[in-house]
């Protein structure tokens, strides 16, 4: 029964942020100060005071209210609203879209996190290796994306998943490693070793269990900054992915299309963030 | 020590580097010479020319002033409001506390950069680059401060049922009066986040240029400039084009070091 409980309870919390986010992103858009802006408005042909009534005529019809009823409306019959450079449901643009991002995504987490645990469970036994790995960790750390796509594009060598992994496997390094030497320091594993238990059967048994809550922690946050990457990456490889259709979104003022992937975004960030906490929770009660 | 004042010179260095530049190039980041643009490096332009002939080094200093002081500005103004959020849920009733909490959890779930590219692609289409350059800092300080601001919340709610402050409290002490004596006390967490924040913001301004949603033209920027390397075919005229990369990079390493120190 208190499993359900906290289960309700992290749906009704997620469901909120969800609401507030939709309702937060939307009132940003409308009150920034170029939204009533039209394209119509840059023509020479047109006067002043009819720039003027266009701009009226964008305001009279685009209120924040109604603006966010017809978002609620689009998502609640599954369409997102239509798009206003492509006049089609945002969900026929997002929909194959959504696949290529994903695949992308869950490509880089998965070698990222690949290549940050082996560097890591290699450092923390050997001392003389952290260097080899700490350097280059650094270095990919202090690199935007955007530059280390564009490097990478122009050597002709690596893709959008080598930048992606190499970003995550840079992140989630930093943090495992601090987190790994830790535990082989404290004193029940220091006893574990001195009686001679084998170290894989101390890293099953021990350590891994006992940094179980961190490692899905920064499991939530590689899906975060992955999807924080994935704008410049596929901008710069020219991947159609939802982050190539947020940019093309934004350079030609599509808000609805916008709004839509920066929900979608934000629904996938609150339940990644929230689903951890969530299951620690069910597990202690 | 020895590694963080030396992290903090080079950093003077090279402020004082971009400053010399500027001061006694003679020409403007904005001016043209048409008659040689993507030229290598001369002695009238010791990094060669951009493809519309400006100045590439004098651009690049430019661009690193003006980066540093927007996220230094904005950096300030994220850490300023976080602890100001972070008290007002630590030491307000219990629901202004939960209210903020999940205001930060919103912010938080709203990834930057889609945020960032929607405030920007809602600008005005006259937007001037001198306003877009305060827009885009503005607008990072303001998604910036919830992360900052639970650490704040965190800190202030262990300094608020600390023995001293319950002392404080049974001697009659307003709250105003409390919350005075705990500023101090919160500059170890303040000092940290600020200087983490300022590698981010240069970072996501170089990320948000890069997809031309940055800094508007003429003025520099560190994105305008990596957007000039995706014309592979300019690469073959001058490997300057380079410069601005590799100063970033050692900009942001160097910024990293100091905030790691702290």
């Amino acid at each position: 029964m208190k499993q359900v409980l906290t289960a309700v309870r992290w749906l009704a919390r997620t469901v909120i942020v969800l609401l507030l986010v939709m309702a937060g992103s939307t009132l940003l858009v409308r009150f920034a100060p170029g939204y009533l802006s039209d394209a119509r408005e840059m023509d020479a042909r047109h006067s002043q005071p009819v720039r003027a009534e266009l701009r009226k005529e964008s305001a009279r019809s685009e209120s924040f209210a109604s603006m966010l009823v017809s978002e609620i409306r689009g998502w609640v019959h599954g369409d997102g609203g239509i798009s206003r450079q492509y006049g089609v449901p945002v969900s026929e643009l997002i929909a194959p879209r959504a696949k290529m991002t994903g695949r992308l995504v869950l490509r880089s987490i998965l070698l990222g996190w690949l290549l940050a645990v082996c560097a890591a469970l290699l450092t923390s036994r050997a001392k003389s290796l952290v260097l080899v790995w700490q350097v280059p960790s650094t270095f990919l750390l202090a690199a935007p994306t955007a530059a280390m796509a564009t490097v990478c594009l122009l050597w002709g060598s690596g893709g959008p998943v080598l930048v992606m992994t190499l970003l995550l496997a840079a992140r989630d390094f930093k943090f495992l490693d601090r987190a790994l030497r830790t535990a082989w320091h404290r004193p029940d594993i220091l006893h574990a070793r001195a009686q001679g238990i084998r170290c894989r059967r101390i890293l099953c048994a021990y350590i891994l269990p006992a940094i179980a809550p961190q490692i899905s922690a920064l499991a939530s946050l590689s899906i975060a900054t992955a999807l924080s990457a994935i704008v410049p990456v596929e901008v710069i490889f020219d991947v159609p992915g939802l982050g190539q259709l947020a940019w093309n979104a934004a350079l030609n003022r599509d808000l609805p299309v916008l709004l839509a992937v920066t929900l979608i975004m934000a629904m996938t960030v609150t339940i990644a963030r929230t689903a951890p906490n969530h299951s620690m929770e069910s597990r202690t009660v | 020590m020895i590694c963080r004042r030396a992290t903090i010179v080079l950093l003077a260095a090279l402020i004082a580097g971009a400053c010399c530049v500027l001061l006694l190039s003679r020409t403007s980041y904005s001016e043209q010479d048409r008659l040689s643009p993507l030229a290598g490096a001369s002695a009238n332009h010791p990094a060669g020319t951009d493809q519309l002939g400006r100045d590439r080094l004098v651009r690049t200093a430019a661009a690193l002033l003006i980066s540093l002081i927007g996220a230094v500005v904005g950096s300030l103004l994220t850490t300023m409001a976080a602890a100001g959020i972070g008290m007002l849920a630590a030491f307000g009733p219990a629901l202004v506390g939960s209210s903020t909490m999940l205001l930060c959890d919103v912010f938080l779930a709203l990834p930057w950069l889609f945020l960032l590219m929607m405030v920007r692609s809602a600008l005005p289409l006259s937007t001037s680059p001198a306003a877009s350059v305060t827009i885009t800092f503005l607008v990072l300080a303001a998604l910036g401060w919830p992360a900052c601001a639970r650490t704040i919340y965190r800190g202030a709610l262990q300094l608020k049922n600390a023995d001293w402050m319950l002392q404080a409290r049974a001697q009659g002490l307003r709250t105003t009066q409390m919350v005075r004596r705990m500023v101090p006390n919160l500059v170890p967490l303040l000092v940290p986040q600020f200087l983490v924040s300022i590698p981010a913001f240069v970072m996501a301004e170089a990320n948000l240029g890069a997809i031309g949603l940055g800094i508007g033209e003429p003025l520099p920027s560190w994105g305008g400039m990596l957007m000039e390397m995706g014309n592979s075919a300019l690469l073959l005229q001058t490997r300057w084009i380079y410069l601005p990369v590799a100063l970033l990079v050692t900009v942001l390493l160097l910024l990293e070091a100091v905030a790691m120190e702290a």
